[in-house]
């Protein structure tokens, strides 16, 4: 009896049974659909993080007050930032191989023009390097120069957000907005950048940090960013920039980060919820694989005469066997099937959202595993079948 | 004429201890091809264990059985399924059918294992049940089916790979006299084209059909005799 034979049996077995075998597969399609999904996400969401680090430049670093990292406290927060100006100058003066150095001050803002009001805009205060050092030149007009900086010069770049929500059609560059009571000319327009975790990275307005300082009376610096001249020195940079820092500052009052230290940060943190996730859903998996054999077992009951009759017209053992066992894979495989279909749809939903990417190990591992349920849940069933005597079996009521 | 089943002092015993029963003491038989036998006895007699003995289905505690001068006891359990497959046809008292499955795929069953491609048990299983006069009912399920027709249908199971014998264990026991007489008048036919007919019943009337009628009780044959005033005409209901 060849195998075809024995497939389009177990096929028919299911067939007859359409209720009990879909719900059966149900487990397993939660399984894999489950596995798939999480997975994806996971996947998906390093790969998104991973492309905005390298937007930014792997030799980007970063100063942030407060100690940043496994234990500490997280940054700002709690801690007094003690950061000013002075500390980017030691910098500037003490560590060689930067390509520059800048200040930050940020605040979130209002930014008003004629009648039109656009909230919750990200303001931020710096020199002339900043476009160079996080890459983000500006794409009409100018980015301010040293001079605008040095004079305090009331100028703005803004972000293509503000560009379509205030201005819509009108070109924005010479016009005055008004932040916070103060009217600052539009000198150019930043490159877009899309949203990053859902905030919006061009509803933003960069000013001169001299303008900025002077506008909200302050002396602290927020955050400072750096670039070292090539990749491989980084490390050996952000070790040179802390042993500066440590000249006037303690170590709980900053954190140095370098690009490539962040992504594997939170890599790895993604990892390890990505993993967690996945074996959580896997358990869902056994669950179903269970529920196959729970089925499985109470079929081989259900249909003792019918394994009975098997035998008596010339069924081999290994017959029964097969087919049992293949009721048991179809259903699971077939569960494995609809679990990535719906996996998928899931993912293309999702994605519309938050990023999702369905690798093709994971497809692979989802569905391989969803055979292997069928495989080992099936097989102690199957072989209660086979080894039922045909006696028994015929006269079991 | 050749003989079919030749079994020497079969023995079978059943648990242990107390509930020990002993089925079959030293039972000795013999069949001729194209005999048609009804073996009658009560409850308990041993006449369906012996059926299964001889139908290849279970295997004696110790005796010798030649089947077609083969010696059973030599076989493996796969080899008898081989025999079961293409030498024996069973018809059974509950019919035994395969429910929510169409009486075509029903007797097309054994030819699944004796790998006979699909084309070709179609065509020998529509052949098998216009013999039984089931033409008309190739895609019914058991359930639509009234006693006598799914006995038909297990009967044309039993033929579909033409065996040498046929063991009907009680075929009539779930049927009301006018389907048993329909049935009856299946073997008889089958029979007098020289099918070889073993037949199970604890109705002395059924019996009444066979040419040798072989009583058993308590596990032993107590007589084996030629039917003399075997029945010839269907009794009229």
């Amino acid at each position: 009896m060849d195998i075809t034979e024995i497939l389009n049996l177990a096929f028919e077995a299911i067939k007859v049974n359409k209720l009990r075998s879909a719900l059966t597969a149900l487990g397993i399609i939660i399984g894999v659909a489950s596995v798939i999904l999480l997975v994806s996400l996971g996947a998906g969401l390093r790969n998104y993080i991973t492309s905005e680090f390298e937007k930014l430049g792997s030799n980007v670093l970063f100063v942030l007050p407060g100690r940043v990292g496994f234990g500490g406290r997280g940054p700002g927060g709690a801690t007094v930032n003690k950061l000013s100006l002075e500390h980017v100058k030691r910098i500037e003066r003490k560590v060689k191989n930067l390509v520059g150095v800048v200040p930050t001050i940020q605040q979130f803002t209002t930014v008003k023009y004629q009648n039109k009001v656009q909230k919750d805009v990200t303001l931020i205060g710096t020199t002339q390097l900043f476009a160079e050092i996080v890459n983000l030149p500006a794409v009409r007009g100018d980015f301010f120069d040293k001079s605008q900086v040095d004079s305090g010069k009331k100028v703005a770049v803004i972000g293509q957000t503000i560009v379509n929500e205030v201005f819509a059609t009108k070109d924005p560059i010479g016009e005055k907005i008004d932040v916070k009571g103060q009217k600052y000319q539009v000198i150019g327009v930043l490159r877009a950048q899309g949203s990053t975790f859902g905030v919006d990275q061009d509803n933003a307005v960069i000013i001169p940090f001299t303008a900025a300082q002077r506008q909200f009376g302050t002396n602290q610096v927020n955050n400072i960013y750096a670039k070292a001249q090539t990749q491989t020195n980084v490390e050996e940079v952000a070790k040179l920039m802390k042993k500066v820092l440590l000249e006037d500052l303690s170590e709980d009052d900053f954190s140095v980060l370098t690009a490539k230290q962040t992504l594997s940060t939170i890599q790895a943190i993604l990892g390890v919820i990505s993993s967690t996730l996945a074996g959580i859903a896997a358990i869902s998996l056994l669950v179903g694989g269970i529920g196959i054999s729970n089925i499985m077992l109470v079929s081989v009951t259900e249909r003792t005469r019918e394994i009975g009759l098997r035998k008596a017209v010339g069924a081999r053992p290994t017959d029964v066997l097969l087919q049992f066992l293949f009721e048991a894979i179809i259903l699971s495989v077939l569960g494995g099937i609809i679990g990535l279909i719906l996996a998928s749809i899931g993912a293309w939903v999702a994605s519309r959202f938050i990023p999702a990417l369905i690798t093709p190990w994971s497809v692979l591992i989802a569905f391989g595993f969803s055979v292997l349920v069928g495989v080992v849940f099936g097989v102690a069933p199957a072989i209660r079948a086979a080894r039922l005597t045909p006696i028994e079996a015929l006269r079991h009521e | 004429m050749n003989v079919l089943i030749d079994a020497g002092n079969l023995q079978k015993t059943y648990g242990e201890g107390e509930s020990k029963t002993e089925a079959l003491k030293k039972v000795s038989i013999k069949v001729r091809a194209g005999e048609f036998v009804a073996i009658i006895g009560p409850s308990g007699s041993g006449k369906s264990t012996l059926m299964n003995i001889l139908g290849c289905l279970d295997r004696p505690d110790s005796g010798n059985y030649l089947f077609e001068n083969r010696d059973i006891g030599k076989l493996s359990d796969i080899e008898l399924a081989k025999i079961r497959n293409r030498k024996i046809g069973f018809v059974f008292q509950a019919f035994n059918l395969l429910a929510r499955t169409s009486a075509l795929k029903n007797v097309e069953l054994p030819l699944i294992y004796s790998g006979v491609k699909q084309d070709e048990r179609n065509t020998r299983a529509m052949q098998v049940l216009e013999d039984v006069n089931l033409s008309d009912k190739l895609k019914s399920t058991p359930a639509q089916l009234s006693g006598g027709q799914q006995q038909r249908v297990a009967i044309a199971r039993a033929l579909i790979n033409n065996p040498l014998v046929i063991f009907a264990d009680e075929p009539t026991g779930n049927l009301d006299t006018k389907s048993s007489n329909e049935i009856m008048e299946i073997f008889k036919k089958l029979n007098e084209k020289g099918r070889t007919i073993v037949m199970i019943t604890h109705e002395k009337d059924i019996a009444q059909r066979a040419a040798r009628i072989i009583t058993m009780r308590d596990g032993q044959i107590t007589s084996d005799k030629k039917n003399l005033h075997k029945k010839r005409n269907i009794t009229q209901v």
